[in-house]
């Protein structure tokens, strides 16, 4: 997903290792151990924003946000294990008494509700709600911003459903998702094999709404809690109040731990005090849910004392730029190629917070976390000529090439009076990374101007084919820990965030031929293989250039205990905290 | 009397209705569109399609400026089948992005904002009157200078600097009010100690810019009347110097000192951005601000333009008026 949202990432950790040997950073995954959990007291969440971007669980697509709502408002069919390290990546039974059974070569899946699960209102959560939930995505003049798996993957052809509201196609959607005759069974069935469906059910967009207590797009402010805290309140700008949902119950409930008796969600708070706050651990109980400024984040990290309230971890994401290979833009490989080895990657990285905070060069575009689906990429980084300074010399010696090869793209890239433009958000950091560019790229004589984007129509600017420039930043994370959520979204026709425009390149036939071959494949072994051999087929391409594999902070005061990281989600495991 | 009033207001409804047709118009030309940039993820076609439809914006700039000026007497409807609603009149539409009518959202943030706008009106005519009366009285001594310091200081220290430093080095630093309840909205009538501990420091960020300003209009207004030559006559007549002041000077000098205060007051009703972001207070600067830079949510902006509009041209009548009682030559005129 696209760092607009700054989505959920899924990874596993067992890539964690690798992504240590890549950068060669101390990396804490883990805080400190604590001793036993202790019940009670108000955990007390700050953040800068003034609201979360969605609550409603249908339209909750933001990482962080789902991990918290997860673990105390809703519940899923399944979910990843509540837990620290690599076993956090597995998947357990959340609502549903398994992880699923798939049949028909993984087109159908079923899962099967626990006994005695409840609304807040004590009535059963039942396979009913579970389906209502469900079709509340196809909705979308209703029910906008969450993830569409549920349009794409159920078996009902696009567009003929319009959701629970109007009920068109309504028939489509029975017949695509059913209920057992004792309403605790669901079955899916989908339009192609999804070996790995079950972990699309980790997202709330799969988890049950009861149908009589839906409000449409007010919905989004005061959902029906089946976790174990209810909301009491939740005012925009100001504060989100979640107590105990009494008819919650532990027994019907392995996974989660709801120790504190309340939780405050503080919105709308000044970045300065918010920093202040934590680092003078003025308030003991509380947790940042946003990083901290940078020069206050770099103080924090050093002070020693800070050691046992702070995490600095690879976040899920993925940065590069986007090279735009249609005609007339980047078509040409040797001009994609003489940019990416003029960069100067390490003065970008040190504008950002150098390695140890920002995150380390990559090689690909599926991050090392992944696990599976990774391998180290040849040529780009690992080329003999690639310098972290950059390279004016080699990207000469391309321009040479293209020259003749594509005349017209050089052209455009060396004529002083017309160049290449640079899509860039239009924040502080990157008005400073335009001139890094820019220095860099003129010392191997590319011509290169910067549009500039306001930060909230960024990625739809660039996602307007007739509005994108030649190259664009971008960002993007694993949905869950398959690629499949990463190479068909960023480089095909179909994605969600292909800003390579790459369907017209002589390219891309064969690398969509080999993509959707991946995707069909059921064989995971196979499926990693597959992944990581079209890899290495967008970096020989440069349809992006430069990613890099970044990292994320999170401080918290003394009176939290329990604070660890939950890697799947890319945030905290809010399940495990509690109120010393 | 009656007449003139009545006038104004039929001539400020028209103003307004003008208003909210300019800003239909001025949104309808701006680059941006709200049905893409809302639209989420999978922003196909067909989605900002639907997107735009939810939004109300897939009708001509003339119907859906129609639509809003009918839902300010009728109401307005949202959506469709189960999932329905209605904003009851007077609507000012729904805003999409916080889930709400604009009405409900105006008239949550409303409170905040008078009462922050009101505390530092009193605080800084209070402060500003008297620190300049004083000093006009004692020209050219201590008093004088150091308020000429004031002065400086308070107008070249910007809200952005002087609300930080008050929040991080006195709220903050001496504990007198917890993070955790910067911000709170407390009812005065019940909870009266609570309110004054909210408003009390961002009040004091507001009215320090603006008591400097007035305490320079009052002190040059003060010597600039104790000049005139009625104030010559009045000594003359064997007149106190206090009651010369209470009676004839201060009158004739506050008079233009009326008319910028009540629009300072106007525009502080419209929002003070700057220290409701610092403070963290809930108000009507937040709610317009976020909606014009982030989410362009024409409902909210509409709104939050006619109301501080409303203020602006309400207060202008109020000092009209008041100006009739303080100034009494403007009455003979």
């Amino acid at each position: 997903m696209s760092l607009k949202k700054m989505t959920v990432r899924r990874f596993v950790a067992s890539g964690a290792a690798v992504a240590l040997a890549v950068s060669g950073a101390i990396v804490s995954a883990t805080a400190p151990a604590n001793a036993a959990p202790s019940t009670g007291g108000t955990l007390y969440f700050f953040t800068h924003q003034e609201q979360f971007d969605h609550v409603d669980p249908q339209r909750v697509y933001v990482g962080r946000d789902i991990a918290f709502f997860n673990s105390y408002l809703y519940r899923n069919l399944v979910m990843y294990k509540p837990t620290t390290g690599s076993a956090g990546s597995s998947l357990v039974g959340d609502l549903a008494t398994n992880t699923g059974v798939p049949s028909n070569q993984a087109k159908t899946w079923k899962f099967t509700l626990r006994p005695g699960v409840t609304w807040e209102d004590g009535s059963a959560i039942t396979c009913a709600d579970v389906k209502y939930g469900i079709s509340r995505t196809f909705a979308q003049d209703v029910i906008t911003d969450g993830p569409t798996y549920a349009t794409t993957m159920l078996n009902i052809p696009a567009g003929k459903y319009k959701g629970p509201y109007s009920k068109e196609g309504q028939d489509l959607f029975d017949k695509a998702v059913t209920c057992s005759s004792d309403n605790r069974t669901v079955t899916f069935n989908l339009s192609r094999s999804v070996s790995d469906f079950n972990y699309a059910m980790t997202y709330p967009a799969f988890s049950p709404v009861k149908a009589t207590k839906d409000t449409g797009d007010k919905y989004d402010l005061r959902p029906f809690a089946s976790g174990p805290y209810k909301l009491e309140s939740y005012v925009i700008n100001d504060e989100m109040h979640l107590v105990r949902n009494t008819a919650w119950k532990k027994a019907t409930d392995p996974n989660r731990n709801p120790y504190p008796d309340d939780i405050r969600v503080r919105f709308g708070v000044d970045e300065d005090l918010r920093d202040s706050i934590f680092t003078d651990d003025s308030i003991k109980n509380a947790v940042n849910l946003d990083g901290l400024k940078p020069v206050a984040n770099k103080a924090f990290f050093e002070n020693p004392a800070n050691a046992g309230r702070r995490l600095n971890v690879y976040d899920p994401y993925v940065r590069y730029g986007a090279m735009n290979v249609s005609a007339g833009k980047m078509d040409c490989l040797e001009v994609r190629q003489a940019v990416f080895f003029a960069i100067n990657t390490q003065a970008l990285i040190d504008l950002s917070g150098g390695r140890e905070f920002y995150g380390d060069p990559g090689d690909n575009p599926i991050k090392p976390v992944l696990g599976l689906d990774y391998a180290p990429t040849t040529g780009n980084i690992h080329d003999p000529a690639w310098k972290i300074t950059g390279n004016p010399d080699k990207a000469k010696e391309l321009l040479a090439t293209a020259k003749t090869k594509c005349p017209t793209t050089y052209d455009k890239a060396t004529n002083a009076a017309k160049g290449i433009t640079y899509d860039l958000s239009n924040t502080a950091t990157n008005q400073k990374a335009s001139v890094l560019i820019k220095d860099a790229l003129t010392l191997a004589g590319i011509n290169v101007k910067f549009n500039f984007i306001p930060s909230g129509q960024y990625y739809s600017t660039i996602g307007d084919t007739t509005k994108q420039s030649d190259i664009s930043a971008a960002g993007w994370g694993a949905d869950w820990a398959n690629a499949s959520t990463v190479i068909p979204e960023l480089f095909t026709k179909e994605g969600g965030a292909n800003y390579t425009q790459n369907w017209n390149d002589p390219a891309y036939a064969a690398f969509k031929t080999k993509s959707d071959k991946a995707l069909a494949e059921t064989d995971r072994k196979k499926q990693a293989a597959m992944w990581k051999e079209l890899a290495q087929y967008v970096m020989d391409q440069y349809w992006i250039i430069r990613p890099i594999f970044s990292k994320g902070q999170f401080v918290w005061n003394s009176g939290v205990g329990g604070v660890g990281y939950w890697e799947p989600q890319g945030n905290f495991l809010f399940t495990a905290m509690y109120v010393k | 009397m009656l007449k003139y009033i009545a006038r104004r207001v039929a001539y400020t409804m028209m103003i307004l209705v003008l208003i909210s047709l300019v800003v239909y118009l001025i949104f309808d030309v701006l680059p941006m569109d709200p049905a893409r940039l809302t639209c989420g993820k999978t922003c196909r076609p067909d989605v900002v399609e639907a997107n735009r439809h939810r939004l109300g914006l897939d009708v001509s700039v003339w119907q859906q400026w129609w639509r809003f000026i009918v839902g300010l007497f009728k109401g307005r409807d949202y959506a469709e089948g189960a999932a329905a609603f209605h904003c009851p009149a007077p609507s000012f539409g729904y805003s999409f992005n916080r889930h709400e009518c604009v009405s409900t959202l105006i008239a949550r943030a409303f409170p905040v904002t008078f009462s922050l706008a009101l505390g530092a009106f009193v605080m800084w005519l209070a402060l500003g009157i008297s620190l300049g009366v004083w000093a006009a009285r004692n020209k050219g001594r201590f008093i004088d200078r150091a308020s000429t310091t004031f002065v400086l200081v308070g107008t070249s220290l910007p809200t952005f600097i002087s609300g930080i430093l008050i929040l991080l080095f006195i709220v903050v630093k001496f504990n007198l009010v917890s993070p955790i309840d910067l911000g709170k909205w407390h009812n005065p009538f019940t909870d009266p100690v609570g309110w004054f501990r909210t408003f009390i420091f961002p009040c004091l960020t507001l009215a320090l810019a603006y008591a400097a300003s007035y305490t320079r209009f009052t002190r040059s207004n003060v010597i600039e009347t104790t000049a005139e030559d009625f104030i010559r006559t009045a000594k003359a007549k064997g007149l106190s110097e206090r009651v010369i002041m209470r009676k004839h000077t201060l009158r004739a000098a506050l008079a233009p000192i009326v008319t910028i205060a009540g629009l300072d007051f106007a525009g502080l009703l419209g929002g003070a951005i700057i220290t409701e972001g610092i403070f963290n207070l809930p108000g009507l600067g937040r709610l317009s601000i976020r909606a014009v830079l982030q989410d362009y949510d024409l409902p909210v902006i509409v709104a939050t333009t006619l109301l501080a509009a409303s203020f602006v041209v309400f207060m202008n009548l109020v000092v009209d008026i008041l100006y009739a009682f303080i100034d009494p030559r403007v009455r003979v005129a």
